[in-house]
């Protein structure tokens, strides 16, 4: 990935919190990273497809349902945590394992896909 | 701070103080996480020592409802009305018991009762609401149907939610002349019989409501999904008072293929839980048995937390009585 991109400081900041495994920004669209720092164990490539996949299911059904966009979606397993917080056709993906402090990860998400440009 | 944090903090003063009244807190953050007989033990010593207090009643009370003791519940809501005439939990709790055994009538009663004493629990009076439109839905029918329905025990199509809900008389004790004391005689008696055949009946209540106590909060919404996305149990009312469960379960249903199909991909395990915000609410789901589905909703100014901490509740019970119908 190209140091240049406007991302990396968030998602270098956000892959430095305890527990996060790797941070990504995806099109939710096509599912491909548009950036990424992960560490090496992480397949960028497959959780941004699963992870956007996801991402737009929830945000689809969550429409059917009335419910409106969806801003922010957590899977919790049982050997770590996928957290996605989305604007537009852009989605924020941090990959965690299960040590991760969920609340203040939360908001830091959310702070970065408000930080994505529109 | 964590809920873990907070019980560790809890129980850390109760160790120092145990005459300390923080067992409520302490007993009731069990109980929502789904540890109900460490719960169960810590609000035993705290009535101990704290016996003629309405509040350690009414805990023990949601504890037995949680464990399936519905008539040692009802029992606990006595002995906390005794305490404190008129406190809001133990009638709400009776209240919701009683709708759930088809007693429209006494549920009524006690739900505007605990309205009166707490006016700002909202959830209460959305309940209320529903048990007077069933009332006047009940009132429409034929006199004899309507006899056998209003105010006796399960009218028969009303299976019983869960253990919890399911047996047990009303243990009247606020003075209104309806139902009996504990250990007052026959009426308590022949209530209590009718409740047993009722339990008996391996029927639950009313399956809308079989969440009805544990998302006591205005806003929430809980549902009980099977594999095909329809809704086995609880209600999602919205403002104008319409259920919207069917579509709003059918929706969200998807949701968690897609999230069984991420984590055959993802060395994340099995998925549990999945959380979404929207604008409109916070939604929780996870698996239920017989690959169904588990959901808590809530208004988003809901605690996202306390909203994550229902879903455990709702599920345990949705566990139950999936295991009692089968």
């Amino acid at each position: 990935m190209s140091s240049s991109s406007p991302f990396i400081p968030s998602l270098e900041h956000l892959t430095r919190q305890r527990g996060v495994l790797g941070s990504l920004v995806v099109s939710e669209t096509d599912g491909i990273v548009i950036d990424a720092v992960v560490q090496p164990s992480v397949k960028a490539p497959v959780v941004a497809a699963l992870a956007a996949s996801l991402y737009r299911r929830a945000r689809q059904s969550a429409h059917a349902a009335g419910l409106g966009g969806v801003r922010y979606l957590e899977l919790v397993a049982d050997g770590g945590r996928l957290c996605m917080a989305g604007r537009d056709d852009l989605v924020v993906v941090l990959v965690t394992d299960t040590r991760v402090g969920v609340g203040l990860l939360r908001v830091e998400l959310l702070r970065t896909a408000a930080e994505l440009p529109e | 701070m964590s809920v873990s944090d907070d019980i560790r903090r809890w129980s850390d003063e109760l160790a120092r103080s145990p005459a300390s009244m923080v067992f409520l807190p302490l007993g009731e953050a069990l109980r929502t996480r789904g540890q109900i007989d460490v719960a169960l033990r810590v609000a035993l010593r705290g009535l101990e020592r704290h016996p003629y207090d309405a509040d350690a009643h009414d805990l023990l009370a949601r504890i037995y409802v949680d464990r399936g003791e519905t008539e040692r519940a009802l029992d606990e809501w006595d002995a906390a009305l005794r305490c404190t005439p008129g406190h809001a939990g133990a009638l709400k709790g009776m209240g919701f018991v009683c709708f759930n055994q088809g007693r429209v009538v006494d549920a009524e009663r006690y739900l505007a009762e605990a309205a009166a004493a707490s006016p700002e629990d909202d959830g209460l009076g959305m309940a209320l609401l529903r048990v007077r439109e069933q009332i006047a839905n009940a009132n429409r029918t034929p006199p004899s149907a309507n006899a056998a329905g209003a105010n006796s025990a399960a009218p028969a199509p009303e299976p019983e939610s869960e253990p919890a809900a399911a047996s047990a008389p009303t243990p009247v004790t606020n003075g209104n002349g309806h139902g009996a004391t504990n250990g007052n005689g026959a009426a308590t008696n022949d209530v209590r019989a009718e409740s047993a055949f009722a339990e008996g009946d391996a029927h639950f209540g009313d399956p809308r409501l079989l969440f009805a106590d544990l998302i006591g909060v205005a806003d929430q919404a809980a549902l009980l999904l099977d594999e095909d996305g329809l809704v086995m149990a609880g209600q999602y009312v919205v403002s104008d008072g319409m259920d919207v469960g069917a579509e709003v379960g059918a929706a969200l249903s998807g949701i968690s293929d897609e999230a069984r199909r991420a984590m055959r991909h993802l060395p994340l395990g099995d998925w549990r839980t999945i959380i979404f915000e929207t604008p409109a609410a916070t939604v929780v789901m996870t698996p239920a048995p017989q690959d169904g589905l588990v959901l808590v909703a809530a208004a988003p100014e809901v605690p996202s937390g306390l909203v994550r901490r229902a879903l455990e509740s709702v599920s345990q019970r949705a566990k139950r009585w999936m295991e009692q119908l089968s």
